[in-house]
């Protein structure tokens, strides 16, 4: 390494130590230096003194090697000094031998106190446990139940509770008191995965090639980060969320150090145990895309570094392509449809989601009463209509009318079972058919029928009106009732497939035949593909009356589900299996549908809610249970100093950045080209994956909470701490000013920490009393019920 | 054959061309091509001094070229443009802002003010005294004496002036003549510029002015090698009131701005590069005069434009309502100015803002159970009624019954009480549901003759939010809290059913800081009328042209956001490179007549083409040279990427922000788009059929290094291509004319041969 003797720091225009010259210097520095035995040159707190010796072995060794990314990347970010010096006192030596462990270790310690100390304080269920554990219960009791998260996380949530010995019969309802149930154990199973963020933190920064304090301090924010602290406490995704990422953060940085020695043993574990990690962390939640775009990014870039190196044999180049592929996502996608394949093996029974799935998956679950359906559908059978798309949902209707177009009952389609599915065939009054004519008739291929709505008697209607949404297409309404005459009520069956081992004889059977709904007038198809409907229609799916007469689109296909009929004898009990990969792409269709409707409701202010804007500077707290003066009270709160130190490096960040990059517009070297490539690398990495976390937010109409910003603070934080270090292990920072700067810097956030200690552990007695000096920003609502109203 | 085609002239300059100056100036020796006998007939002084690369007879040619193809333009744009008589679209809007600015009365629009002003003075100039409204699409000028054929011509004439600038732009950035000519036809006859520049609407002007912008930066570019000389402060402050007057136009504008703020950006990155060897000193001259031509002078512009916006629009008018009260006061006649002090014991009508109705009550009572099955209170009903009615009087009273302060003046924050006149009761909100929100609660009244238990379920504290400290009639907004319960008195547009009249449902709401919470206190009756008179003062008041500037402006930031009421015709950004969806602006039944706004569909759709190369060629040749390839020859490369990759620039940057935008789009938001697409296309095609390129181009300066003169050369392929791009152009623009200019009425058939996309809604298709 350099040192301020040796470099001239702003060396002029024409200098002969020009930048031109810099990387072989530096690399003929680093080699010669680590030959030489004056250790008073050397900085103790240069770049990572905390790599274990063996591996500076195996720097040197490929120092010459012929370098796929030029000088630049060839260590990733960096390389670490290889020697440090030890103190004569055995015990100072023994831990400055083994600090590499002892250090993670007491953080790990200290990490697992603070989550799981007093974890059962509170008796109730806290916030969205309501949701969590109840999922986790349906695990046990093997209930096939729907939610817009992929399954990991909850069956993890599940495994919690089946080791605890629950036994799933709690209901979880929003703040019930928990009966007797070892919920502590589950919770601790949480909290052990928000706990191991400190150490992975720790590591990572290590990773960046940050000096051992800002290791530390990095592992520090997160450690006492209250934010962390308590969502991490109870039982949620969002512990194992945020530790699968920071674990895929790690991961990257581990295989972009190994990048000077590809398709070596670390290189292929580093890179595959990257794409186990993507593939974990987006089986949890979808936010783990996020952090995948960021592993994304990095490997056009490392791709595109490798292309430009023309020594590189293009079966090399290849190679560095397949197994990027294989590893990055092949890997993960085998990992989320795994996590899939458990989640249907696990859930065997009939239960509460069944409707959001294709009828033939539902009627191959236990306790599943499909079977009795009367096997042909005739007229006058009662029936529920299933659609056949991909996350498609049953023909619905409702008192409710549409508040534009022909203002008549609104029809949609529902994902839920409920009375209002249900439908009565009917003859089409055209055809002046009576109806109860004793035999029942059976359905074929090209009858004309009348769908009667049970609940309201009205028929299914189509007309020359545009439908809300999709305005291209015809409004589907329901309209008139028996006594009625309108010739746009009635509708054509086109019977189109038969799934199921009867001949293909146009007749109409329960579950396995697919047909088509044609409007006689109009002679549009019937159609829902998925388009939610605004706040008026409860952001059910749009039905249309579709002119384009796309006989092939599955959401034009139709089944009968559940079918009563008194007339005609019960079905046999056949059952047909679904398929695996079908119902793996319908439930993550249904799911991707249910998330696009969750959008705020411009009406209905919602309390918890909060806009992205408002996180970076923590202007919003978040309630996660009732606020009455005897409960024990939890308040989603970050730690400020972490939480606006983080924000701040950012710009702090962007601004070093810009500056440096000016001056070398200007030939100025502020920093070594080795330092600019490390400090570029490092910070492209935690800005980009900031960025990556947070920005969608502010982009997507979803409602949005505070908790989403907690992935994206984890970059910030990093960030923080890699910004101090750069700062303070500039020549001419004295070590005196480094270690006051690092002194203030723990203290306050530790201060901070201890300080709002009851806001993540719970206020006891009314909130007025005690959290009044806690009240540092007007817009938090933890003493005031009110709702925020600034934006930053 | 390959000689033939690589006929590059290269001509060394030598650099001591003129050693008695010791400078190196401009100095070319004369060029001609091989092909150009005439010249190189003349051709006898090498070694003497010329201006531009182009021989004089390219000049004549190009002369021609750009006269035939203006004289084009201003017959497209001026043909039949009498017809229709009838407002068209959103004339609508922007005839009547011309109106309102020859009355002087104010208005409210969220453009800025320039181009309505523009078409204002056309109309002052014609003798238009602005009398007619433009209220509907259909209305007849003819019989309302409207001289709208001079206020078309205004934004006729400047949409035909686009295409010289569009063909000189490209001249200037070194395209040959047949280049800028292709760009210039397609321009000309595309149907959406055509139908969009011809009738009274804004965007003739946003897109003129753009292209003065990017005009004026081409020639300022070009002379960069001699900065600080008089030809490059003035295309410099050329291109900064540009940029102004684009943005003055509409708020677009600044995607004007951002495409050139990205080159002088990028320019002044290249200043920096120690390799030019400016001093820091010379570095922040360039710098400052930056700041100066292309910052302070826009500013500068721009909010003149408002100032004489204010000047003109002295006259209370539609807009008062957008504004706040302080503002409204500035205008004569307004009715802020008659505002006076509500005093304890007044009948007062109270008026939601947002919604316009007043605070009502009626003897009628909540129904006690409700369709969905929830249970009221039954008590009085307090609605929410549109028109003028005894039953909206409320008495206002002091919640203190000892000290009732009886003609004393109502303060903000005091606690009131209202008594329905009426009915004798009390206005009260309490914990029930709403009739139709669950979340809020109901707001009824009870009797005055009841016992007290109530009170406090009745008392309400007045917040002002705007008007002073003092509760005046007009001039206060307020919002009225409930003391109890903690909710604000609030309405919504949602109708009551049959039981409540269809009136409007009032509630009281959850969340104070929505402002929709807002009423006011419309007028005074009864008791105090005769003091009206008294109290009044009538005086205009004044307010600095920054504040009215700062506050217009913001409103026009968020109402323009705030249009997103969905449209039938509005369509997504990704659809209109594509042209899935049109725009119907005008039609007449009894002739069947429409017209329909589509782009020139074969047209757009190998511009879109040309855009796809653009990607794929620049992406081929990032890959080569990464790989040590040099696929392109280095002039070839510099052209690609600073003239066409300028223009690709503006494009990206005139249509990839409407993604990020909420609003209710528009096809006809493409326009300024549009342009630069039909730009890149031309550059494209002499990309791909063009040998070379002409340069240098740009003006050499003292220390300009001697350059190497080339020449293109325009093989026969390349005409031939041409005129066929133009030929199907013209034949797509002919066959859609009947839609654009909407002089004919096409048959059905005809009108369903026309719909090349199934989403083009025509009228009359059946």
């Amino acid at each position: 390494m350099y040192t301020s003797e040796n470099i001239k720091r702003r060396n002029p225009v024409g200098s002969s130590a020009g930048r031109d010259q810099g990387p072989q210097q530096q690399q003929d520095d680093h080699y010669n230096n680590s030959q030489n035995q004056n250790r008073a040159s050397v900085d103790p707190y240069g770049p990572n003194p905390l790599k274990p010796a063996f591996q500076h072995q195996q720097h040197q060794q490929h120092q010459h090697a012929g370098t796929a990314y030029g000088y630049r990347d060839y260590y990733g970010f960096g390389y670490a000094p290889s020697r440090r010096e030890y103190s004569a006192n055995k015990y100072i030596r023994f831990y400055q031998e083994n600090d590499y462990i002892l250090i993670p270790t007491l953080l790990t310690l200290v990490s697992f106190w603070t989550r799981f100390r007093d974890i059962k304080s509170s008796d109730y269920v806290v916030w969205d446990e309501a949701h969590f554990g109840k999922f986790g219960s349906y695990y046990i009791k093997g209930d096939f139940y729907f939610d817009v998260h992929p399954p990991l996380g909850k069956m993890l949530v599940g495994l919690s509770g089946a080791l605890a010995g629950y036994d799933g019969s709690f209901a979880f309802d929003s703040g019930a008191k928990y009966p007797d149930i070892n919920y502590g154990f589950m919770r601790i199973f949480n909290a052990f995965f928000g706990a191991i963020m400190v150490p992975l933190a720790y590591w990572t920064a290590q990773e960046l090639r940050m000096s051992q304090a800002a290791c530390i301090f990095a592992a520090v924010l997160v450690l006492f980060d209250n934010a962390y602290l308590t969502i991490s406490r109870f039982i949620l995704l969002d512990s194992m969320l945020l530790s699968a990422t920071c674990f895929v953060f790690f991961c990257l940085t581990r295989f972009r150090n190994e990048r000077h020695d590809p398709f070596s043993l670390d290189w292929w574990l580093w890179l595959a145990m990257t794409g186990v990690a993507i593939g974990l962390v987006s089986s949890i939640k979808w936010v783990g895309l996020f952090v995948t775009a960021l592993v994304g990014l990095n490997t056009i870039e490392e791709l595109w570094d490798l292309f430009g190196d023309l020594s590189l044999p293009k079966t090399t180049y290849i190679k560095h392509w397949v197994a990027r592929a294989a590893c990055l996502i092949a890997l993960p996608f085998s990992v989320y449809v795994a996590s899939f394949a458990l989640h249907f093996a696990i859930l065997q029974n009939s239960g509460p989601g069944d409707a959001q799935m294709s009828s033939l998956f539902q009627a191959g679950l236990n306790f599943n009463d499909f079977r009795n359906n009367p096997l042909y559908v005739a007229y006058g059978s009662k029936v529920s209509i299933k659609n056949t798309g991909y996350g498609g949902g049953l023909l619905h209707s409702h008192v409710q009318t549409f508040p534009e177009g022909s203002g008549q009952q609104q029809v949609t389609c529902y994902h839920h079972k409920d009375n209002n599915n249900n439908w009565f065939i009917k003859h089409a009054k055209s055809e002046g058919v009576p109806e109860d004519t004793g035999s029942p008739q059976i359905l074929r291929h090209g009858n004309l029928i009348r769908l009667g709505h049970e609940q309201t008697n009205r028929s299914l209607h189509s007309h020359r009106v545009k439908a809300p949404v999709t305005s291209a297409q015809y409004e589907v309404s329901g309209y008139g009732d028996d006594s009625t005459v309108d010739a746009n009520d009635e509708w054509v069956i086109e019977i189109v497939e038969e799934n199921s081992h009867h001949p293909k004889d146009g007749q109409l059977r329960s579950l396995s035949t697919t047909f088509r709904l044609r409007h006689r007038i109009l002679g549009c198809l019937l159609t829902a593909e998925n388009i939610n409907l605004p706040q008026w229609g409860f952001r059910q799916i749009e039905v249309t009356c579709d002119t384009r007469n796309r006989t092939n689109s599955p959401h034009s296909l139709w089944n009968i589900e559940q079918h009563w009929n008194d007339k005609l004898p019960a079905g046999e009990g056949t059952l047909y299996k679904s398929k695996f990969w079908k119902d793996f792409w319908h439930l993550n269709v249904a799911m991707m549908t249910s998330n696009n409707a969750l959008i705020p409701d411009p009406d209905k202010e919602d309390v918890l809610a909060s806009n992205p804007s408002q996180w970076p500077l923590l202007a919003v707290g978040l309630r996660m249970c009732g606020w009455g003066d005897d409960a024990v009270k939890f308040y989603l709160l970050g730690n400020p100093i972490a939480w606006w130190g983080g924000t701040l490096s950012l710009g702090v960040f962007a601004f070093t950045v810009c500056y440096y990059i000016v001056r070398r517009q200007r030939k100025f070297q502020d920093v070594t080209p080795m330092e600019w490539d490390q400090f570029l690398a490092a910070g492209k990495l935690l800005v980009g994956g900031w960025f990556l976390h947070y920005i969608p937010f502010c982009i997507m109409g979803r409602v949005t909470y505070l908790h989403h910003y907690f992935p994206a603070l984890y970059f910030s934080l990093l960030l923080f701490s890699f910004v101090i270090d750069h700062f303070v292990n500039r020549p001419g920072v004295s070590s005196k000013v480094r270690n006051v700067v690092w002194a203030v810097a723990f203290a306050a956030v530790t201060f901070t920490f201890f300080f709002f200690w009851d806001v993540s552990y719970g206020i006891r007695g009314p909130a007025a009393e005690t959290m009044k000096s806690r009240q540092w920003r007007g817009a938090w609502n933890i003493i005031d019920d009110h709702k925020p109203n600034t934006f930053i | 054959m390959l000689e033939d085609t690589l006929r590059v002239q290269t001509i060394y300059i030598v650099a001591t061309a003129s050693e008695s100056t010791l400078r190196q100036r401009s100095t070319f020796p004369k060029h001609t091509p091989p092909t150009d006998s005439n010249a190189s007939a003349t051709e006898d002084a090498p070694k003497k001094v010329i201006k531009s690369v182009f021989t004089s007879a390219e000049k004549t040619n190009s002369l021609i070229a750009l006269a035939g193809l203006t004289a084009l333009a201003i017959i497209s744009r001026f043909y039949k443009i009498n017809e229709p008589d009838e407002v068209v679209f959103d004339e609508v809007h922007f005839g009547k802002f011309a109106s309102y600015y020859l009355r002087g009365s104010y208005f409210f629009d969220v453009h800025p003010p320039l181009a309505k002003m523009m078409l204002a003075a056309m109309g002052y100039f014609i003798g238009y005294d602005g009398h007619f409204l433009f209220d509907n699409i259909g209305d007849k000028y003819n019989d309302n004496n409207v001289p709208y054929i001079g206020l078309r011509a205004l934004p006729a004439f400047l949409g035909a002036m686009t295409v010289p600038l569009v063909y000189m732009t490209m001249r200037e950035a070194g395209f040959p003549i047949l280049t800028c000519a292709l760009a210039a036809f397609f321009v000309i006859f595309d149907n959406m510029l055509v139908t969009q520049t011809r009738l009274i609407l804004l965007d003739s002007m946003l897109v003129f002015f753009m292209m003065c912008s990017i005009y004026s930066y081409v020639r300022f570019y070009k002379t960069r090698n001699n900065p600080f000389t008089l030809k490059w402060w003035s295309w410099m402050i050329a291109t900064g009131v540009s940029i102004a007057l684009t943005t003055s136009v509409k708020m677009v504008g600044l995607f004007t701005v951002a495409t050139i703020g990205v080159a002088v950006i990028w320019d002044l990155w290249e200043l920096l590069d120690i390799r030019r060897r400016l001093t820091m000193q010379q570095f922040m001259n360039h710098f400052y005069a930056r700041a100066i031509g292309l910052i302070l002078i826009p500013v500068v512009v721009y909010l003149f434009w408002f100032y004489v916006h204010f000047a003109i629009l002295t006259n209370s008018g539609p807009g008062d309502d957008f504004m706040s009260t302080e503002f409204q006061e500035t205008l004569k006649g307004n009715t802020m100015a008659d505002g006076i002090f509500v005093k304890y014991g007044d009948n007062i009508t109270i008026r939601h803002k947002d919604t316009s109705v007043y605070l009502h009550s009626h003897e009628h009572n909540y129904p006690l159970r409700y369709d969905d099955g929830r249970i009221s209170s039954a008590g009085q009903q307090v609605t929410g009624y549109s028109h003028e009615d005894p039953n909206n009087l409320w008495q206002i009273y002091s919640d203190n019954v000892e000290n009732t302060k009886i003609g004393k003046q109502v303060k903000d924050k005091d606690v009131i009480r209202l008594l329905h006149v009426a009915t004798s009761s009390w206005l009260l909100a309490h914990d029930v549901a709403s009739p139709t929100m669950t979340t809020n609660e109901e707001i009824t009244t009870y009797s005055i003759n009841e016992d007290g238990s109530r009170f406090n379920e009745t008392t309400f504290q007045i917040i002002l939010e705007s008007g002073g400290d003092k509760l005046r009639t007009m001039a206060s907004n307020f919002k009225l809290l409930h003391q109890s319960t903690k909710v604000a008195i609030w309405t919504h547009a949602h109708k009551l059913p049959d039981w409540g009249f269809e009136q409007q449902e009032i509630n009281g709401n959850k969340n104070l800081v929505q402002k929709s919470n807002l009423w006011l206190s419309d007028n005074i009756e009864g008791k105090n009328a005769s003091e009206i008179d008294q109290e009044s003062s009538k005086a205009v008041k004044t307010r600095s042209f920054i504040l009215k500037f700062l506050e217009l402006q913001g409103k026009m930031i968020s109402h323009n956001a705030g249009l997103t009421d969905s449209h039938p015709y509005q369509s997504s950004p990704i659809e209109w490179p594509f042209l899935v969806k049109g725009i119907s602006f005008w039609t007449e039944n009894e002739t069947r007549k429409q017209i329909y706004l589509v782009g020139n569909p074969l047209g757009m759709w190998i511009a879109v083409a040309s855009l796809a190369v653009i990607i794929g060629v620049s992406g081929a040749d990032l890959l080569s040279r990464r790989r040590g390839f040099y696929p392109l020859n280095q002039d070839v490369q510099k052209r690609f990427y600073y003239a066409t990759g300028f223009f690709f620039i503006g494009w990206i940057f005139h249509y990839i922000p409407f993604f990020l935008m909420g609003r209710a789009l528009f096809l006809h938001h493409y326009m300024p788009a549009l342009v630069f697409s039909y730009m890149v296309l031309a550059a494209v095609h002499g990309f791909i059929f063009i040998e070379g390129v002409d340069g240098p181009i740009s003006d050499a300066g003292p220390e300009t290094r001697p350059r190497q003169l080339q020449r293109a050369v325009v093989p026969v392929i390349a005409y031939a291509s041409g005129i066929i791009l133009m030929a199907i152009h013209l034949g797509s623009f002919l066959f859609f004319a009947p839609l654009s200019y909407g002089t004919s009425a096409p048959s059905v058939a005809g009108l369903a041969r026309r719909k090349f996309l199934p989403q083009w809604d025509y009228h009359f298709a059946k």
